[in-house]
């Protein structure tokens, strides 16, 4: 489990097959002593509802929630306090990644949230891996090849100079990213 | 105590084994004790530049397989004074050798040598670990095109993941002529990517190739514009502090328009 959850407010979901209130307390205690996170809420397994054909595993029940989030509250962030090389790859899908350095081409952010990268991001970079459509991605110097947020991919015009200004990637009308001058949020 | 130094770059055919032996020649030109170590077994070329090919009887895996004392198997180069090189088996591949092997070679070899170089192979698996295991720092060669610079990141993550420190970069084959025309990118360019520390620049020189097929390093003969900087280089190692000379061409206007940028 990662460690970056800690503290973390989680909403159990339970499909089926569905637990007694005593297993349920003795999962709350585990997660509590184990993992540090608190238990918000449990939402019971529907008997009448066709079982799974594969029971999940259960840290997978406990780190998603039911639907994907809308807004950027209560969203963790991650700080990277350095260059991302080539081959190199920094994952946070809990929230946002803040690289304080270059992405270079070959290497990968991805983040459930937004990507700001206070450098040059060459490499490729995957926001809203939550689902979150609003999530952006922002670089001091966007010169990638290649932008994914949610499941829109946009595909950068090469030949292009870098304009020398911060820029925003976001999903536009028509499910495509637009690129634009970053000015402020 | 000496230095192990492992010369790498991720792509093949940038030019580790040739700036291997000129900065090994250098250095012992200069006076250091220096061992040149081959670590691309099974497809060795160091003994072919440095011309020692008919003299290598051990390779490291005789050292390693305890065929022969180490000190046996290090071939003297008779031209100068206190240059040894330790060839690679090349009837091995590089899953016969272990890290471990070449690092207690390396912790040997730095005992009794100012600079021992290691010649890695291209590529990021099996031969640059056993490569770079005994290394205290690191000579990253990378040429200035796109895909050669994207390795050489790679590798350097990968030092830096081993925190082998300093890395140092060489640009080799720099084209004065195709930056001026725009074709080739810049140090700047290329410094703004790898974010390590600039050792030096060597022009692209004919003269490396001749003197490769020679089996006499370029060093040797000190005219060409090759030597100089490989010379100049191998001085920075040895902690002099020497200025990187700015090898791009500019025009008449663009000198007179950095001279008034300078002085503001």
């Amino acid at each position: 489990m990662n460690r970056s959850l800690t503290g973390a407010t989680v909403q159990i979901d339970l499909k089926s097959p569905t637990l007694n209130d005593e297993e349920i307390d003795y999962l709350r205690s585990q997660l509590r002593e184990n993992y540090d996170l608190i238990v918000r809420g449990v939402e019971l397994g529907d008997d009448s509802a066709s079982p799974p054909i594969a029971a999940a595993p259960t840290t997978h029940t406990i780190s998603q929630t039911t639907e994907a989030p809308t807004t950027r509250d209560g969203e963790p962030s991650r700080i990277v306090p350095c260059t991302i090389r080539s081959g190199q790859m920094e994952e946070f899908p809990q929230g946002s990644l803040i690289i304080y350095g270059d992405v270079n081409s070959g290497g990968e952010v991805r983040a459930g949230g937004d990507i700001v990268v206070l450098g040059t991001l060459r490499g490729n970079a995957c926001a809203g891996t939550n689902g979150r459509l609003s999530a952006v991605i922002i670089a001091m110097d966007l010169a990638a090849l290649q932008l994914q947020i949610g499941n829109c991919v946009n595909r950068s015009a090469t030949d292009q100079k870098p304009p020398g200004y911060p820029e925003i990637a976001r999903i536009g009308p028509e499910d495509v990213i637009v690129i634009e001058k970053f000015v402020k949020f | 105590m000496g230095k192990v130094i492992v010369v790498t770059s991720g792509k093949g055919g940038v030019g580790k084994t040739t700036s291997t032996a000129n900065l090994g020649t250098a250095l012992a030109l200069l006076g250091k004790s220096v061992v040149l170590v081959d670590a691309d077994v099974g497809l060795r070329n160091l003994d072919i530049v440095m011309g020692l090919e008919s003299r290598v009887v051990y390779t490291s895996m005789d050292v390693i397989e305890k065929q022969c004392e180490l000190n046996k198997a290090l071939v003297r180069d008779r031209r100068v004074d206190g240059l040894m090189l330790l060839a690679a088996s090349q009837k091995n591949n590089k899953d016969d050798m272990q890290p471990e092997q070449m690092k207690a070679i390396c912790d040997k070899l730095r005992t009794t040598y100012d600079f021992t170089l290691v010649d890695s192979p291209a590529g990021i698996e099996r031969g640059f670990r056993n490569a770079s295991a005994g290394a205290d720092e690191a000579i990253v060669v990378t040429t200035p095109d796109v895909s050669a610079i994207r390795d050489a990141d790679r590798i350097i993550g990968l030092l830096q993941n081993v925190e082998i420190e300093p890395i140092n970069l060489v640009i080799n084959r720099f084209s004065p002529q195709l930056v001026g025309n725009g074709s080739m990118m810049d140090q700047a360019d290329v410094l703004d990517i790898l974010n390590i520390d600039l050792i030096g620049v060597v022009p692209e020189d004919s003269a490396v190739i001749t003197s490769t097929n020679r089996g006499i390093p370029l060093v040797y003969e000190d005219g060409s514009p090759g030597a100089q900087a490989y010379m100049r280089i191998a001085r920075r190692l040895t902690g002099q502090r020497i200025p990187i000379p700015d090898l791009e061409q500019k025009g008449l206007f663009s000198n007179i328009l950095n001279w008034f940028t300078k002085k503001r």
